[in-house]
């Protein structure tokens, strides 16, 4: 059964729409990534499950509920905020049992789920903390401890990652996954970073100007983008659009032709493929970024290890004809 | 360096030279009633100036009598000019405590111009026989009275109440209820905050006693007349039911009786012009009822001179102080303001004597003078004010009984004023 | 040399808070401990004598009763009205900038202009106040000559003067105030009573602080009213403190007496502010 259904929302700010009839399901246990460029309607969608807006049109389920008409603390989710939104007078404990305490739960279950959602999160020796004593980090668990001892079976997740640094970024994203696997819940995710979607998602939305441009997988829309935009969104370096006539003279349609870097081969020379000149080289230590021209266009060409090129060089591509994405002149996968 | 001695001397020069040519005179006056009186003032100084070119008069206008008092002891404490100022006819003893003023008779002003006044305004600003100020912005207190009311109330117009008894009955005729059993007008009103000593005295002089002796070091706050004096005033609204009880608040009771809100009020003469102009009914002045006499204080403003004054500079505020006070311009005075005219041949001259033919009600203060009594005023003479005005508030608001706070007051007088005998 | 420069940088602030601030102050506490001179006698050291004095003086102690009253009448109804409007005008709501407008009006007025007003409000029969009560059949009240409601009238006209004021304060701080927590609060299932109780007010208390510290000032402070309304009648009823200096200072000319019973307000109003900072910063949330 679908734990969270969308059936054509929308949101209106007096002329402007944000969010336009989108639909979609999220499966229990699912981590649903709401993906997208800022301005998509992405973080608006997501306050709309919570209920702190209210929609224009459509309808919200919620465990089989509908919920459109319903207050934030009907629904039965928690929430982690981009900016944590801690209570800054209130202790680490305090602010993770906040809710708790709203509900009205005894105090000796307070001190029990509170203990073991300390431990989850490795907490337990800043419970006495205020929050401006911690780190961004530590910040960031406190949020995600407040989500979890409310043992909500939904939780939403804005951008809660955005205001730490990669490398406590890259262990956050671990972290999360792990804990939501671990305690079973629906998480739907707000990230407009396409690493965080892939890593994490078991199924990612893809929104462009509060539509929905493609969901599926991570390795659908990876391997299937449908629309030039999500070609282009996902994956780095982004794929290689080009004009079909570039690659193809004989073509005589206005439709774009998709290859990801990484599925084109620098060939030696003599084996045919596609002349092209090399404008940098970027080497990254598991791999190089070639940048190449090809008559009017640039190519970027992922090239596993070390390739010396100097700018100016000659350099010939080649790739399996599976590897390319055709797109026509509306931008839609042919 | 020396080009900014040069520069200084060049500027003590330029300072200089003016005093050499001609006398300079500084004075400070208070404006405590309505109208453009800065203007009035201006002008008079002008007509001095025209017909003394020898003599120029700087006039610095200096807010209510209390700024006027501060600001120009102020003044003198710095160091800077002021020869003479129109201040508080009650501030005689502080001026005398301050060492700061001189008395005319020692200066050469002539018996005869100090006894052209009434001498009813001449008590406030004589000290031990030496007279210090010269009555100049005069008033009383009156009665006034709506003459549609006493229609009303079946009472003849004309006539106003002339004794307390016959006051207290025509007021009680005078309470006027509405349907629903609320008072719609009061009979009389006299007002009980800001100046209540003042109208106290009032009472008490009708009651054939004065408050303070002429030296200034003695009251008579518990003398048996001025307790019985309180106790009519309370009475008035506590047990005749023709005043409200309480305190009748000095700056709204002109709005309460042109609004027909009390039939009768006790107030300065000073408010006879706003009220001629509010007014939508016709309206009697007349002298205040009589107990044992008639009376009424005097209160208002006199001239002073300081003493921190040259010969020549006492010579020329003489000068001036004589001019402005003058027949024709005591009356040009009186009507710009309603102010009582200062000296009996004022209303002799044409300008007066026609006002009053036209409104006879100008005339009530000037008639009433000579049942006049000076303003309470002694040595220490806030704080002694303040003792009876605290007790006369506490009698009417019923806090004490009217013997029980006037000895309170008396002791306290007592004690100010033991030094100074 | 570095000490110079900055002395150098401190030196006319400084010198004007010597003029005009601590020289005062001192001479004011010197003052107090010698009599009232005049051109007739001069004063003379009398030690404590302005102080005992003061013990004896039954005026003293009422005004002092006086200002106790007026300001545990005005400060916490002030500050919770403040903080009432604050709340309702920071939400959305139709015409918000005329609202907030209207309750600050009362702020930018001169005291001396509100007491005039209010002096019509409260005058008996022809007062508004007085015009209001007829319609339900009541009486005329003559409420500032009465010394059982004089000092309710003027509190009531403080509250309204200055709760604007203080909710300047509150909506600025409300604003400050990120509202994601009030957001995860909702989420939590928090009640808006549950929210301002456990959030909104405790993070207010800097601001709370602020506003009572000012508050209590005030109340010692605005005496303008007072020359308007009752000039501390009937029978000190309604008399303050500074009012009461004033008189000392400006019509009894006893300018010993004014500083004694200045030197009690500066240490009055030290102590409170002292108290409260003391007291209350233990309690206080600064971010």
């Amino acid at each position: 059964m679908s734990e969270i259904v969308l059936e054509q929302v929308t949101k209106r700010y007096g002329r402007v729409t944000a969010v336009e009839g989108v639909s979609f399901r999220a499966e229990r246990g699912s981590f649903v990534v709401l993906l997208g460029p800022s301005g998509c309607g992405k973080s608006t969608l997501l306050r709309l499950i919570a209920g702190l807006e209210e929609v224009s049109a459509g309808k919200i389920h919620i465990e089989g509920r509908e919920v459109t008409a319903l207050d934030p603390t009907e629904r039965r989710l928690s929430m982690v905020f981009q900016s944590y939104a801690l209570f800054p007078h209130l202790s680490v404990a305090e602010n993770i049992v906040f809710g708790l305490k709203v509900r009205g739960l005894p105090a000796p279950e307070r001190r029990e789920r509170l203990a073991r959602v300390a431990e989850l999160v490795g907490l337990t020796e800043r419970l006495e903390h205020k929050p401006q004593q911690l780190s961004g980090g530590q910040r960031q668990r406190v949020a995600l401890a407040r989500a979890i001892v409310s043992e909500n079976p939904i939780c939403l997740m804005d951008e809660p990652l955005s205001n730490l640094d990669a490398q406590l970024r890259h262990e956050m994203r671990v972290e999360i996954r792990a804990l939501q696997r671990r305690l079973g819940m629906t998480v739907v995710y707000v990230t407009h970073d396409q690493v965080e979607a892939m890593s994490m998602a078991d199924h990612v939305i893809l929104l462009r100007a509060g539509r929905i441009e493609q969901q599926g997988t991570p390795a659908e829309l990876y391997a299937r983008p449908a629309t030039t935009f999500a070609a282009r969104f996902i994956g780095t370096p982004a794929m290689n659009l080009v004009r079909r006539a570039t690659i193809e003279p004989d073509a005589r349609d206005g439709f774009t032709l998709g290859i990801r870097p990484e599925d084109i081969r620098l060939l030696a020379n003599g084996d045919g493929g596609l002349k092209a000149r090399v404008t940098s080289a970027e080497y990254h230590g598991a791999d190089t970024i070639v940048t190449a021209r090809v008559g009017e266009e640039s190519l970027v060409v992922r090239a596993p290890g070390e390739v010396k090129l100097a700018p100016g060089a000659e350099v010939r591509l080649g790739w399996e004809r599976s590897a390319t994405h055709l797109f026509d002149d509306l931008g839609r996968r042919k | 360096m020396k080009r900014l001695i040069g520069i200084a001397l060049a500027a003590l020069v330029v300072a200089a030279t003016p005093a050499l040519a001609l006398t300079e005179l500084t004075f400070y006056y208070p404006i405590a009633v309505g109208g453009p009186l800065t203007k009035v003032v201006d002008n008079l100084v002008a007509g001095f100036e025209k017909e003394h070119p020898d003599v120029r008069v700087h006039a610095i206008y200096a807010g209510n009598y209390d700024d006027a008092r501060i600001k120009a002891l102020a003044a003198l404490r710095a160091g800077q000019p002021a020869q003479m100022s129109v201040l508080f006819s009650i501030d005689l003893y502080e001026l005398l405590e301050q060492d700061a003023i001189v008395a005319f008779d020692d200066i050469g002003a002539d018996k005869t111009w100090l006894q052209s006044f009434y001498p009813a305004l001449m008590a406030n600003g004589t000290y031990k026989g030496k007279v210090y100020g010269i009555p100049f912005q005069r008033s009383t207190i009156v009665m006034y009275w709506n003459k549609d009311a006493f229609k009303e109330a079946g009472l003849d117009p004309e006539k106003a109440p002339a004794t307390w008894d016959e006051m207290a009955k025509m007021a009680a005729k005078l309470v006027k209820k509405d349907a629903g059993g609320n008072l719609a007008r009061w009979g009389v009103m006299v007002p009980s905050t800001g100046y209540a000593y003042w109208m106290f005295q009032a009472f008490a002089r009708e009651n054939g006693q004065d408050l303070m002796n002429r030296d200034g070091n003695q009251t008579n706050f518990a003398n048996p007349e001025v307790i019985s004096a309180l106790q009519y005033w309370r009475d008035l609204g506590a047990k005749y039911k023709v005043m409200p009880e309480g305190t009748v608040e000095w700056g709204t009771l002109r709005q309460n009786f042109t609004e027909g809100k009390t039939a009768i009020m006790w107030h300065t003469t000073g408010n006879l012009t706003a009220v001629k102009e509010s007014a939508k009914f016709p309206f009697g002045v007349a002298m205040l009822p009589a107990s044992k006499q008639r009376g009424s204080p005097t209160g208002g403003g006199n001239w002073y001179i300081f003493k921190k004054s040259t010969p020549a500079e006492r010579k020329a505020a003489l000068a001036f102080i004589q001019w402005i006070t003058s027949p024709e311009r005591t009356a040009e005075w009186s009507i710009a303001t309603g102010y009582v005219a200062t000296r009996a041949d004022a209303y002799e001259t044409p300008k007066l004597k026609e006002y009053v033919t036209g409104f006879p009600q100008a005339a009530v203060a000037r008639d009433q003078l000579k049942f006049a009594t000076p303003e309470l005023s002694t040595f220490q003479t806030g704080r002694v004010r303040k003792a009876l005005d605290d007790a006369i508030q506490a009698a009417l608001t019923g806090g004490k009984a009217p013997a029980e706070a006037l000895k309170a007051a008396q002791q306290e007088a007592e004690r100010l004023l033991k030094p100074y005998r | 040399m570095r000490h110079v420069y900055g002395w150098l940088l401190l030196t006319p602030a400084a010198i004007l808070l010597v003029a005009f601030t601590h020289y005062p102050a001192v001479a004011t506490l010197a003052e107090s401990f010698f009599s009232t001179g005049t051109a007739v006698r001069p004063s003379r050291f009398v030690g404590l004598g302005n102080y005992a004095a003061l013990l004896g003086d039954p005026i003293f102690t009422q005004v002092l009763l006086n200002n106790f009253w007026f300001a545990l009448g005005t400060i916490p109804t002030s500050i919770a009205l403040a903080m009432l409007m604050a709340a309702w005008v920071n939400g959305a709501l139709p015409g918000r900038a005329l609202v907030r407008l209207a309750y600050f009006t009362p702020t930018v007025l001169p005291m001396i202009a509100v007491a005039n007003l209010w002096l019509y409000f409260y005058t008996p029969q022809i007062g508004l106040l007085d015009k209001v009560t007829a319609l339900f059949g009541a009486g005329s009240h003559n409420w500032l000559g009465n010394p059982d409601t004089v000092m309710g009238c003027l509190v009531a006209m403080t509250i309204w003067k200055e709760a604007g004021f203080f909710m300047i304060f509150y909506l600025a701080a409300l604003q400050a105030l990120p509202p994601e927590l009030g957001e995860a609060a909702r989420i939590e299932g928090a009640s808006r009573w549950y929210f301002f109780r456990r959030v909104t007010f405790p993070l207010l208390m800097p601001t709370t602080l602020f506003v009572l510290v000012n508050a209590t000032i005030n109340s010692f402070k605005l005496v303008d009213h007072l020359f308007i309304l009752t000039k501390g009648g009937p029978d000190n009823a309604s008399n303050l403190l500074l009012y009461y200096i004033y008189q000392t200072a400006f019509s009894f000319f006893d300018t010993s007496y004014a500083a004694t019973l200045t030197v009690v307000l500066l240490a009055l109003l030290g102590a409170f502010a002292l108290v409260q900072f003391q007291l209350i910063e233990r309690r206080v949330h600064y971010r």
